[in-house]
């Protein structure tokens, strides 16, 4: 296992070498005149972290972010496991989740910016809408894959209804579960960037905004890239956890 | 480990008498069973056979209380049927394990089901796995095992409740040959020291005939009861001696020949 291991991380630290090798050679020839190197980009980077602009402003959209994610996860998945309980309810509510997910939801943004107003309520909302349906879709999938041999095994040792729930239908559904918090984290993200580059300039989006305004494209690669690694850092913590929880798979 | 059990353990004190009185179940309009009677005396292994569709597990599950019949009742000492309870345990063809769940955690299900404390589910859980020969394994995971390793978690887990009626829904039925034969005595032995009624749905006539002390046979579509044989082979059993017998090849030449005849 050792081995392969390294091999993985070897081959995913040669890709990022290579695009980096790729992006510097592009930006110095340059393809455009507003694409930075990765260099000028590193130092843009490294002046946002000192001057606290960066960590201020992810202060900021965290705000956003951990509230709509948080209420999407507290919503969804319950919502979602109930509608797998309930036949009637998940045969009715499926349909506005197919909706939700097939909808181009940036439509949305404007809307939720004109009722609501320009606030950080605002831009969670729009992750809480990117996000919620996944969760939900992914918590009633889980509910009703769960086999009908576990439901009569438990039937059979005289099991009661919160039993069930509890010893079989709940870890029954939790791979599910976890794999629609890990997509319904990506969907949060990108939630969060449209809202702060199109309306609400709070935060990460904010930086982006302005940089560009003022041409600043090193800056604005350094604010982009800031966001990519934070979705991916949040993503990977997930999967530490989804990988402890499920460990009964390997 | 013994140690003083819980009542949860201690229920079984003697093996009860299952008798199904005129059980008859349709599914819509296919009639599964018809007006079955037949009786199972207290600590008897008995075998039910017959075709595939025969309704022999439909049967067993009417006895297990999952389902009701549409006529009829089963009572189990004197008791009528209204639902799963204590007295029953049920292994089942595709073992039904909690598959995120170790060995010990799905041996204790019943257990746990019941309320009895951890400590309480531990120790009982540590004596019927070692019984059924997994000592060793509690922390395994079901993938991690052997189909017939499995069975023995799902057997495991029906002894652990220790009920007076084990329900085996052709529970060797989805392991390979030579594991069904250690199986199968490995059942035989548990029977002897535990003594509890056994009602064994197979489509085996080997197994029916090896393991039980009477076989019931059913009819096809919709099940009556056919034949019952009685089956009069010395115990204790073992491959070497029983099935090597000219009584036990008789026996199963007899059930072919009832099997052939219902077609």
């Amino acid at each position: 296992m050792g081995e392969s291991w390294a091999l993985v991380w070897g081959l995913r630290g040669a890709v990022v070498l290579v695009v980096l090798g790729v992006w510097e050679w592009a930006g110095r020839v340059p393809v455009n005149f507003a694409f930075p190197t990765a260099t000028a980009t590193a130092r843009a980077f490294a002046e946002l972290l000192g001057s606290g602009a960066l960590p201020r402003a992810f202060g900021i959209s965290a705000q956003a972010f951990l509230l709509g994610y948080g209420a999407a996860v507290l919503v969804g998945v319950p919502f979602g496991l109930l509608m797998g309980l309930i036949r009637p309810l998940g045969r009715i509510a499926r349909v506005y989740l197919d909706l939700l997910i097939t909808m181009p939801m940036a439509a949305l943004v404007p809307l939720v910016i004109l009722t609501m107003g320009v606030r950080i309520t605002s831009s969670a909302l729009i992750v809480f809408i990117f996000s919620m349906p996944f969760l939900a879709t992914n918590a009633y999938g889980g509910v009703r894959d769960v086999q009908a041999r576990l439901y009569e095994m438990a039937r059979a040792f005289d099991a009661r209804w919160l039993q069930i729930l509890r010893m079989v239908v709940f870890p029954s559904a939790l791979p599910m579960v976890l794999a629609g918090m890990r997509y319904g984290l990506s969907r949060a993200f990108i939630g969060l960037v449209i809202a702060e580059l199109l309306l609400a300039p709070f935060g990460v989006g904010r930086i982006i905004v302005d940089a560009r305004s003022v041409f600043a494209f090193d800056r604005m690669f350094a604010a982009v890239l800031s966001v990519i690694l934070a979705a991916l850092l949040l993503l990977s913590g997930l999967q530490q956890v989804e990988a402890r929880l499920l460990h009964w798979r390997r | 480990m013994v140690g003083p059990l819980t009542n949860v353990q201690r229920s079984a004190t003697h093996p009860l008498g299952i008798a199904i009185r005129g059980v008859s179940k349709a599914f819509g309009r296919v009639r599964a069973l018809d007006d079955i009677t037949l009786s199972v005396e207290a600590g008897q292994f008995v075998a039910i056979i017959g075709p595939s569709g025969c309704g022999k597990t439909t049967l067993l599950k009417i006895v297990a209380g999952l389902l009701r019949p549409d006529a009829g009742r089963v009572e189990i000492g004197g008791v009528p049927v209204t639902g799963p309870g204590p007295d029953r345990a049920m292994v089942f063809q595709d073992f039904a394990l909690l598959p995120w769940a170790s060995v010990l955690r799905n041996v204790t299900f019943g257990l746990e089901v019941r309320g009895a404390p951890r400590p309480v589910r531990h120790a009982v859980a540590q004596r019927v796995i070692a019984k059924v020969g997994l000592a060793g394994f509690e922390h395994h995971y079901p993938h991690q095992l052997s189909g017939g390793m499995q069975q023995r978690v799902g057997l495991a887990r029906a002894l652990a409740v220790n009920p007076q009626i084990l329900l085996m829904d052709e529970p060797f039925a989805s392991v390979d040959e030579q594991t069904r034969r250690l199986l199968q005595d490995d059942l035989l032995t548990l029977w002897a020291d535990e003594r509890k009624t056994v009602l064994l749905v197979t489509h085996s006539m080997d197994e029916a005939i090896y393991l039980a002390d009477q076989v019931f046979v059913l009819s096809p579509r919709p099940g009556r009861l056919f034949r019952i044989i009685e089956v009069d082979l010395p115990r204790p059993r073992s491959s070497q001696t029983t099935r090597a017998s000219a009584a036990f090849g008789r026996l199963v030449e007899d059930l072919w020949g009832i099997l052939k005849e219902m077609q």
